[in-house]
């Protein structure tokens, strides 16, 4: 089965068989989680640094944002049997526009809130394509964790 | 370099936006005009009023009643809104379909147009613009000159890609540079042999604002902000990435935040799903 994350969005899923994407990663990020022993595997799509922009939207959207969504990427993979000791974790997007600078370089600032999230909870990112001025589709195989990204006008790779 | 007489001569192969939607621009910059000369101009186009009702009754705008005729659609949305729809519908045919030149699959080109006119339309309503219908279709139509130019990108993209990656060109001066003419400068060309108004024109030609800040007015400012939005949310963004150029004074110009900026964001974002089913719809 495939699975389409849309922007603001995550899905998760124990299906091997099962193939999670994500298209158009701008400044927004697409962060992949996957556990190859539980066969667990998911995809976060959020757009924004933090959720005090707008906590009424938060709470409606957690996916929305970083620090609203990252923790419940976690959550729900270890609610599916997934341990954060076997995970391999991997970030993609963040990009900007020429000349985007301080703070409104969303790209970076979303990367910026992924590491600090992460490193809080001695969790180290295992691959990351990050930055840059490119548009970005992300693909997760939940068998096995594969990872295929695509840069708009380079074709596929895998990671 | 390409030949440009050539390339402009694509323009011809376009659709021609129809006669309708300029009799609707007319009317609705008309102070005057009343809302049963819209729906007498309207009802006359089956087709569109076919298109306009499927639109008006999508979850988008969730209306509790069934809009079944042009006077309801007038009366419930209210005209501006008819207008806009009337302009899309209008524009539709051109820009659905796929332009691997640009990395672009079917309606990629579209969703990108639609959503910078929805932001475009949001940020003008805000700021308490009059020229909203302007603004809404220029942001609609800014693109138009990547489907007559596609296959050129498509010829070249090695090289503009070598520019934009080794050089630090953005898209569009690589386009420039390689092609000898750019989406933007062929995008106002369509428009003025499609008989819009100069100040349209004007709008698209610098909808990137690559003939610098200068002159910079309200209309393309506000184009320029909803399309730097799009990109960085990726909706419809292909092989040009974000690679355009970013100018923080547009957003001091029309006295928006990085906040205000996030908030529009997430706003869109958050209807994204009633967005898309009205994208589709179109």
């Amino acid at each position: 089965m495939n699975i389409v994350v849309t922007v603001s969005d995550m899905k998760l899923s124990n299906d091997p068989e099962t193939l999670i994407s994500t298209y158009s990663l701008g400044s927004c990020i697409g962060i992949s989680i996957h556990d190859p022993v539980a066969q667990v595997g998911g995809i976060l799509h959020f757009m924004l640094p933090e959720s005090k922009l707008d906590p009424i939207k938060a709470e409606k959207n957690p996916y929305m944002f970083a620090d609203t969504g990252i923790p419940r990427l976690f959550d729900e993979a270890y609610d599916l049997g997934g341990k954060k000791e076997r995970m391999k974790i991997a970030a993609f997007g963040g990009a900007q526009i020429l000349g985007q600078k301080g703070l409104f370089n969303i790209g970076e600032r979303n990367n910026s809130a992924v590491r600090k999230i992460l490193s809080k909870n001695n969790i180290v990112l295992d691959y990351e394509d990050l930055g840059g001025s490119f548009n970005r589709t992300l693909k997760l195989a939940v068998k096995n964790g594969r990872v295929w990204v695509k840069v708009s006008g380079k074709g596929e790779k895998e990671i | 370099m390409s030949d440009i007489t050539e390339i402009i001569k694509g323009i011809e192969k376009l659709r021609p936006i129809p006669q309708v939607a300029h009799k609707i621009m007319s009317i609705a910059q008309d102070p005057e005009t009343s809302s049963s000369e819209l729906s007498d101009v309207v009802v006359y186009d089956q087709a569109l009023t076919a298109g306009l009702l499927r639109m008006c009754n999508c979850a988008y705008f969730g209306l509790s009643k069934t809009i079944d005729s042009v006077h309801h659609a007038v009366v419930y949305l209210g005209m501006d809104q008819v207008v806009d729809l009337v302009l899309m519908i209008s524009g539709a045919e051109n820009l659905k379909k796929r332009q691997d030149g640009y990395d672009l699959r079917e309606g990629e080109l579209w969703r990108n147009s639609v959503s910078s006119a929805l932001i475009a339309r949001e940020l003008a309503e805000k700021k308490g613009s009059k020229n909203n219908h302007l603004i809404f279709t220029a942001a609609l139509l800014k693109d138009i000159g990547k489907v007559v130019l596609n296959q050129y990108v498509a010829g070249s993209s090695e090289k503009i890609n070598t520019l934009v990656s080794m050089q630090g060109l953005s898209f569009i001066e690589a386009e420039k540079e390689v092609i000898g003419i750019d989406h933007a400068e062929l995008g106002a060309m369509v428009a003025e042999e499609w008989n819009f108004a100069p100040k349209m024109v004007k709008v698209i030609r610098n909808h990137h604002l690559s003939e610098g800040l200068s002159n910079i007015d309200f209309e393309t400012s506000i184009v320029f902000l909803a399309d730097t939005l799009c990109m960085m949310m990726g909706i419809g963004v292909g092989v040009d990435g974000l690679a355009y150029r970013f100018h923080s004074e547009v957003l001091e110009h029309l006295n928006i935040t990085e906040r205000d900026m996030q908030e529009i964001m997430a706003g869109f974002a958050g209807k994204i799903k009633q967005v898309e089913d009205f994208i589709n719809l179109s």
